[in-house]
């Protein structure tokens, strides 16, 4: 998997030094275009985390996994993975915070914390994506994907559960 | 987006007058900073993969690429323009072989271009619901994080997470089909 970029990367090279692209010209005027890019992102992002720490700090997260524990165990999703499941579509790197504490916590191979790598992996921060997407759209109505992403990524956790089980 | 930041911050920020109201402009902050540094970070990566796309597009790679995953598109979201149609591939292909960095400067581009046409009110969706249900195949920041603890088998957590990935695009695919009209 290391190889994949590197190869990419050499192959594209070569092939603009085949056609005779300018590579030095080609590349700055892209790479010209990162930080614009990067501040039509920042008040999103500030957005996100500002409301993710406030959350957080505030421990009305912490109390909405114990109020949906109950729940969550029902669906045969483990209690102690409840706050990884709540905190995914909201932020990336505080998933990754709570996965490695399940990882260090339970020991790395784990049932839990298998099932949490896999409930990891396989969803993605739904609120990033609807909010840094679209930076340079107009308005758009997204309550409805919105609602289908969480669904099936929820769906996804469930079965994570379950398939670590007989994995 | 507007209801889900007002209900949340709201209430966070009434429950710490109670608990600590020194919290709540500090966490406020630490949360700006840390958005900040994120911003610096990705500064970066945009400026190596828009240089790299930049490349790709001058000598008309882009659009070779695109033709190959246009039959795919062209189920998934209809009748898409080219342009829409290239980023769009390139934002999959991206996501898939979990390049994160290159994921998102595509993804915007490519619902920008969408927004220059009529009626891509579908296509957008189903282009977020797909981006947000991951397609990723090697889940690489969780394979490093097990082997950096020194688990006994990071990878056997590959295809567990593969299959549940699919399933959550697969359910999400459905889903817009049934929920969201075509235009």
């Amino acid at each position: 998997m290391q190889y994949v970029i590197p190869i990419l990367f050499a192959f594209i090279f070569i092939f603009a030094i085949i056609k005779k692209i300018p590579l030095y010209d080609s590349f700055v005027e892209g790479a010209k275009g990162a930080i614009p890019f990067a501040l039509g992102i920042f008040p999103y992002l500030a957005c996100i985390f500002i409301l993710n720490y406030l959350f957080e700090e505030s421990g009305i997260s912490a109390f909405l996994v114990k109020l949906l524990s109950p729940v969550f165990s029902f669906l045969q999703i483990p209690k102690e993975l409840c706050s990884l499941v709540l905190i995914k579509p909201f932020s990336g790197s505080g998933a990754l915070g709570t996965l490695s504490e399940i990882y260090t916590t339970y020991g790395v191979d784990s049932y839990l914390s298998r099932c949490a790598s896999v409930i990891y992996g396989s969803s993605e921060t739904v609120f990033y994506i609807s909010s840094v997407y679209f930076v340079n759209a107009k308005k758009r109505n997204l309550t409805k994907p919105i609602i289908i992403s969480l669904f099936a990524s929820f769906c996804s956790c469930c079965f994570a559960c379950l398939i670590c089980k007989i994995m | 987006m507007n209801i889900i930041f007002a209900i949340t911050t709201t209430f966070s920020i009434i429950a710490l007058i109670f608990i600590n109201p020194d919290a709540v402009l500090s966490s406020m902050l630490e949360g700006g900073e840390k958005a900040l540094e994120l911003t610096i970070k990705l500064t970066a990566v945009y400026a190596v993969w828009l240089g790299v796309f930049k490349i790709m597009e001058n000598c008309k790679l882009d659009r070779k690429f695109a033709k190959l995953l246009k039959p795919v598109n062209k189920y998934l979201f209809g009748e898409l323009p080219e342009k829409a149609n290239d980023y769009i591939s390139l934002n999959l292909s991206a996501n898939i072989l979990g390049m994160s960095g290159a994921t998102t400067p595509f993804g915007i581009k490519a619902i920008a271009e969408l927004d220059k046409h009529k009626n891509t009110d579908y296509a957008v969706a189903m282009f977020f619901v797909i981006n947000a249900t991951s397609v990723q195949v090697i889940p690489s920041s969780v394979l490093a994080l097990r082997s950096s603890l020194n688990s006994s088998s990071p990878a056997d957590i590959i295809l567990p997470t593969i299959l549940a990935t699919l399933l959550s695009t697969v359910i999400g695919i459905v889903l817009v089909k049934v929920f969201i009209k075509k235009d």
